[in-house]
């Protein structure tokens, strides 16, 4: 039997980061400069609510306001680190030696195996929008690694295209996971298999209206299902933007 | 494998591992310490996570690894 829940926009976990008093080594910037987070599983202080997804731990729906605000230089072991790009432009800058902006559809996943730093900058005044989407790895102390992509949304209009894990075309994880987001500009039924029972799939509506397992999405709504052979995403009218992580659980 | 067996556990604020067969001399508890007798206000030495934000993890390690920990 599968197994759902669906987690309300306004039930994630909500943080606004100053750039100023106590937050002032974490976020950096302008005085004004802050970082909103909406995280949908536990991280940091926010505690209440699910712990994570299969492998996945943090998927943070997050922005950063006023030029220069930035998560400063900091320490990773292990986890897979992967960011998708909404608007603005954002610079990444980490330890294997990348230095390089991503607009929307651009894309990464950081490994930071054995250890790796990085920092994540909004240079500009328009606000830099991102989804931060963390794994747990399927080894501890990899070597680290940094891949980034882009997704072509109108190349990738009306269907799934995968972003990352084993799909031909997709940036290879170290992880039983995959990434891919479906775009549509209109009604449709899009069919998705997960690689095996023990898989499930976490849905996150970007903008639009989804209709999956039972539940009408909205924006930024999302639902994990697992346990299904088949799971059909049906997407509303006007435009839909989702993003599926696909985990074993 | 027994119940007792020790154990590894990870970060939740950025991905440092403790392994309970290696400790961290560095920062005092000696090879084979237990989790649970590491103070309670411990926090991750890379990032002040508490101790109560780390998951214990069964995930092998990579080949040639643990070197000394970077």
């Amino acid at each position: 039997m599968p197994n759902s829940f669906v987690l309300r926009a306004d039930e994630r976990g909500y943080n606004k980061i100053l750039s100023t008093g106590a937050t002032a080594t974490y976020v950096g910037g302008h005085p004004d400069a802050f970082i909103t987070r909406f995280s949908s599983f536990n991280f940091g202080d926010y505690q209440d609510g699910r712990a994570g997804f299969g492998r996945v731990r943090v998927f943070g729906d997050e922005a950063f306001h006023h030029p220069g605000c930035n998560y400063n230089m900091h320490p990773h072991h292990n986890f897979i680190i992967c960011a998708f790009v909404l608007e603005g432009r954002l610079t990444h800058i980490n330890t294997l030696g990348g230095m390089e902006d991503l607009v929307s559809g651009d894309y990464y996943a950081f490994s930071a195996g054995s250890g790796g730093l990085h920092e994540e900058l909004n240079r500009y005044a328009e606000p830099m929008r991102a989804i931060y989407v963390w794994m747990l790895p399927d080894q501890l102390y990899l070597p680290p690694s940094y891949a980034r992509g882009h997704f072509d949304a109108a190349a990738g209009m009306n269907r799934i295209t995968p972003l990352l894990g084993d799909a031909a075309g997709a940036i290879k994880l170290s992880q039983d996971a995959r990434v891919s987001r479906l775009v549509a500009d209109g009604p449709g039924g899009f069919r998705y298999r997960p690689r095996s029972a023990g898989h499930g799939v976490y849905a996150f509506v970007i903008d639009g209206t989804l209709h999956c397992d039972g539940a009408t999405l909205k924006r930024r709504d999302s639902s994990g299902v697992w346990g299904a052979e088949e799971i059909v995403y049906e997407t509303g009218r006007g435009d839909t933007d989702i993003l599926l992580v696909e985990t074993i659980i | 494998m027994t119940g007792d067996a020790l154990k590894r556990w990870i970060c939740l604020g950025c991905g440092f591992s403790y392994d309970e067969a290696l400790g961290l001399p560095e920062h005092g508890l000696p090879p084979g310490t237990r989790w649970r007798d590491i103070a309670d206000d411990w926090v991750c030495p890379d990032c002040g996570t508490p101790k109560a934000r780390f998951e214990m993890i069964e995930i092998p390690y990579a080949d040639g690894q643990p070197r000394a920990a970077a």
